[in-house]
């Protein structure tokens, strides 16, 4: 028997969304080991991260087709359904940069990052990382705002995100930094041109995760 | 018949409190079978009246012999067609097969002209008008709840000093409709304003007392204790529909069967038949059989696939779906639970209080609106004509 009642309820895309982000978490995590990896002196597993990252982005890109797909005309949802997607668009992103930074880098795999840029790098991927780590906890501390609608919860994500918007203006800073070095500390112009295009697709991992903070922002409004 | 709705229509009585955890499934079933049977005896008596002879001219049933063909045919093209319904896993409402074949005798029996079509359309209007009222009561007391309750800095205190109104508006309508032409209440027999009065006043206090059990049972664990307090009280309001689904729903196995039991005992057809309470017990007994064997399979599936319905959700559809099914069944017209329950999940939706509703529903409870009535009448009148022949030919 097939209950009115019953049929109202549908998956709620809200689930996928916290997929999409759990994966976006596990990207971090395998492009700071790739970048560790590089710049260590022998690097084997290189490759291996890559493939690893191009499929999570793969698996992602399914996740997002779903909630988009899946979600019926007449559904209502907690929060305006085109933000949702616009959301879900910006943390795909994230993994998207993820991706095209390490394919970026394999182009030029043997060159690697020269020496006296090593540290500047390390930092530069610790603070874009950062924030993308926050992006499930926020999703998950929005879904218990949408369900308690409590004043607290609320500011609980409205601070995540400040958080993320302050992670953005530090890893943007660290950018300009490390581009200045480029140019000063790098005689080799391809070098200078492989190094420079890394840094800027480096740090829009983290303009992505503030544009997704953005969103959310936008979906928590009252 | 009574065995399908109890079957099918349980759901829409326990599913936000099974889907919100609040209740076990078999805590559901048991509460969902007795309240039924209550609500059955005690206020079912109006919406009989009215699928009896509101619809269908008592002219017609001046003939013993064809009131009770018809009344037969009803009962069986309804109770057919809500099994055929069931079987294929259509989204029909006894409500609206049992009105059809109702429909479908009258015009057997007399033509078109013998169906009373004003009350048919107010009837066919209730069916619009009552899940839209579900969807503004739920709306409204969404976002009563989220306003005064969810939003404030401390909701588990603003909810226990809530509690006590939101329990009592649901107990002032019970007690209304308990005090209000129910063989109950007449003998009581008060007038309007003192009616109004007592079950304000019982409710109040029935209220408060209620909220003293609840400050006992509750302490606080976590940060949703404003939800373990509605946990409890959904409890409530569960029952609340289950009485106002007994009250309603009964007429729909009853109604025919009543004019079959007079006639038998009679011989005639009055303009004013009481119908026996006993009938109405039996009817009740019907539906909680129906819950009984089959509502632990519907109840699961409910359980399972409503999980994003918490208990603040769920006590605002409980409290609109049987509000709506006791106002509808008070001024005697025989709406859908389901209607209202769906009517009430759309208010939840539209205060956005829902990660996802598919309100697609509505058109498909449209279309078989559109299909139960005719497919029923057409049954009715097919069993109409088969009896005719039988019956006729042992003459």
């Amino acid at each position: 028997m097939r209950i009115p009642f019953i049929s109202m309820f549908v998956t709620s895309p809200f689930d996928g969304v916290q997929e999409h982000a759990e994966m976006v978490k596990e990207c971090a995590w395998v492009f700071q080991r790739a970048i560790e990896c590089i710049i260590e002196d022998r690097c084997e597993d290189f490759e291996q991260f890559r493939k690893d990252i191009d499929k999570l982005e793969s698996e992602a890109d399914a996740v997002k087709r779903r909630v988009r797909g899946h979600l019926p005309k007449g559904t209502l949802l907690a929060v305006d359904k085109f933000q949702l997607f616009r959301y879900l668009r910006e943390q795909d992103k994230v993994i998207d940069a993820v991706e095209e930074g390490l394919d970026w880098l394999s182009f030029r795999a043997a060159a690697g990052i020269p020496q006296v840029l090593e540290k500047d790098f390390m930092i530069l991927v610790e603070a874009v990382t950062d924030p993308i780590e926050e992006l499930s906890k926020m999703v998950a501390e929005a879904r218990k705002y949408f369900s308690s609608f409590s004043e607290d919860q609320r500011i609980v994500v409205k601070d995540m995100i400040r958080t993320l918007r302050h992670h953005e203006h530090e890893a943007d800073k660290l950018e300009d930094a490390v581009k200045e070095k480029i140019f000063n500390a790098i005689e080799d112009p391809v070098a200078v041109f492989h190094l420079i295009r890394l840094t800027e697709i480096i740090g829009s991992i983290a303009d992505h995760a503030e544009n997704a903070g953005d969103m959310m922002r936008a979906m928590i409004a009252k | 018949m009574a065995w399908n709705i109890g079957a099918n229509d349980v759901a829409n009585s326990m599913a936000s409190a099974v889907g919100a955890r609040a209740i076990t499934i078999r805590q559901a079933i048991f509460i969902a079978g007795i309240l039924n049977i209550v609500g059955a005896v005690f206020i079912g008596s109006h919406v009989t009246k009215t699928i009896r002879k509101g619809i269908v001219s008592t002219d017609i049933l001046a003939d013993p012999h064809l009131a009770l063909i018809g009344a037969l045919s009803a009962l069986l093209a309804a109770a057919l067609w809500v099994s055929f319904a069931t079987w294929k896993s259509l989204p029909v409402s006894t409500t609206h097969s049992i009105v059809g074949a109702m429909i479908g005798f009258g015009i057997m029996a007399g033509g078109f002209s013998v169906i009373n079509w004003g009350k048919l359309g107010a009837v066919v209007l209730s069916w619009v008008i009552s899940p839209v009222f579900a969807m503004v009561i739920a709306f409204l007391m969404f976002k009563t709840i989220v306003k005064f309750i969810l939003s404030k800095q401390d909701p588990f205190s603003q909810a226990l000093k809530l509690a006590p109104y939101f329990i009592s508006m649901a107990l002032f309508v019970v007690i209304l409709s308990f005090l209000f032409k129910t063989p109950l209440g007449k003998q009581l027999a008060l007038g309007t304003p003192l009616a109004l009065l007592v079950a304000l006043v019982l409710a109040l206090v029935l209220s408060f007392v209620a909220v003293k059990i609840l400050r006992k049972f509750i302490k606080k664990t976590n940060l949703t204790g404003e939800e373990e307090v509605f946990r409890k009280i959904q409890i409530g309001t569960s029952c609340y529909v289950a009485l106002a689904q007994g009250a309603n729903d009964v007429a729909n196995a009853i109604g025919p069967l009543a004019v079959i039991y007079f006639l038998v005992k009679t011989g005639s057809v009055g303009a004013k038949v009481p119908v026996p309470v006993f009938l109405l017990f039996f009817g009740g007994i019907g539906i909680a059989c129906g819950i009984g064997m089959a509502g632990h399979r519907v109840m699961d599936t409910i359980g399972r696939k409503i999980t994003t319905l918490t208990n603040t959700r769920g006590f605002a559809v409980d409290f609109a779906a049987a509000t709506t099914v006791m106002v509808a069944s008070k001024m005697g017209l025989p709406v859908s639970t389901t209607h209202a329950a769906v009517g009430g999940v759309m208010g939840v939706g539209l205060a956005r209080g829902i990660e996802a509703v598919n309100f697609r529903v509505i058109f498909e409870i449209i279309l078989y609106w559109i299909l139960t009535v005719p497919a029923a009448a057409i049954t009715s009148i097919v069993i109409f004509k088969i009896l005719q022949l039988f019956i006729y030919r042992n003459f």
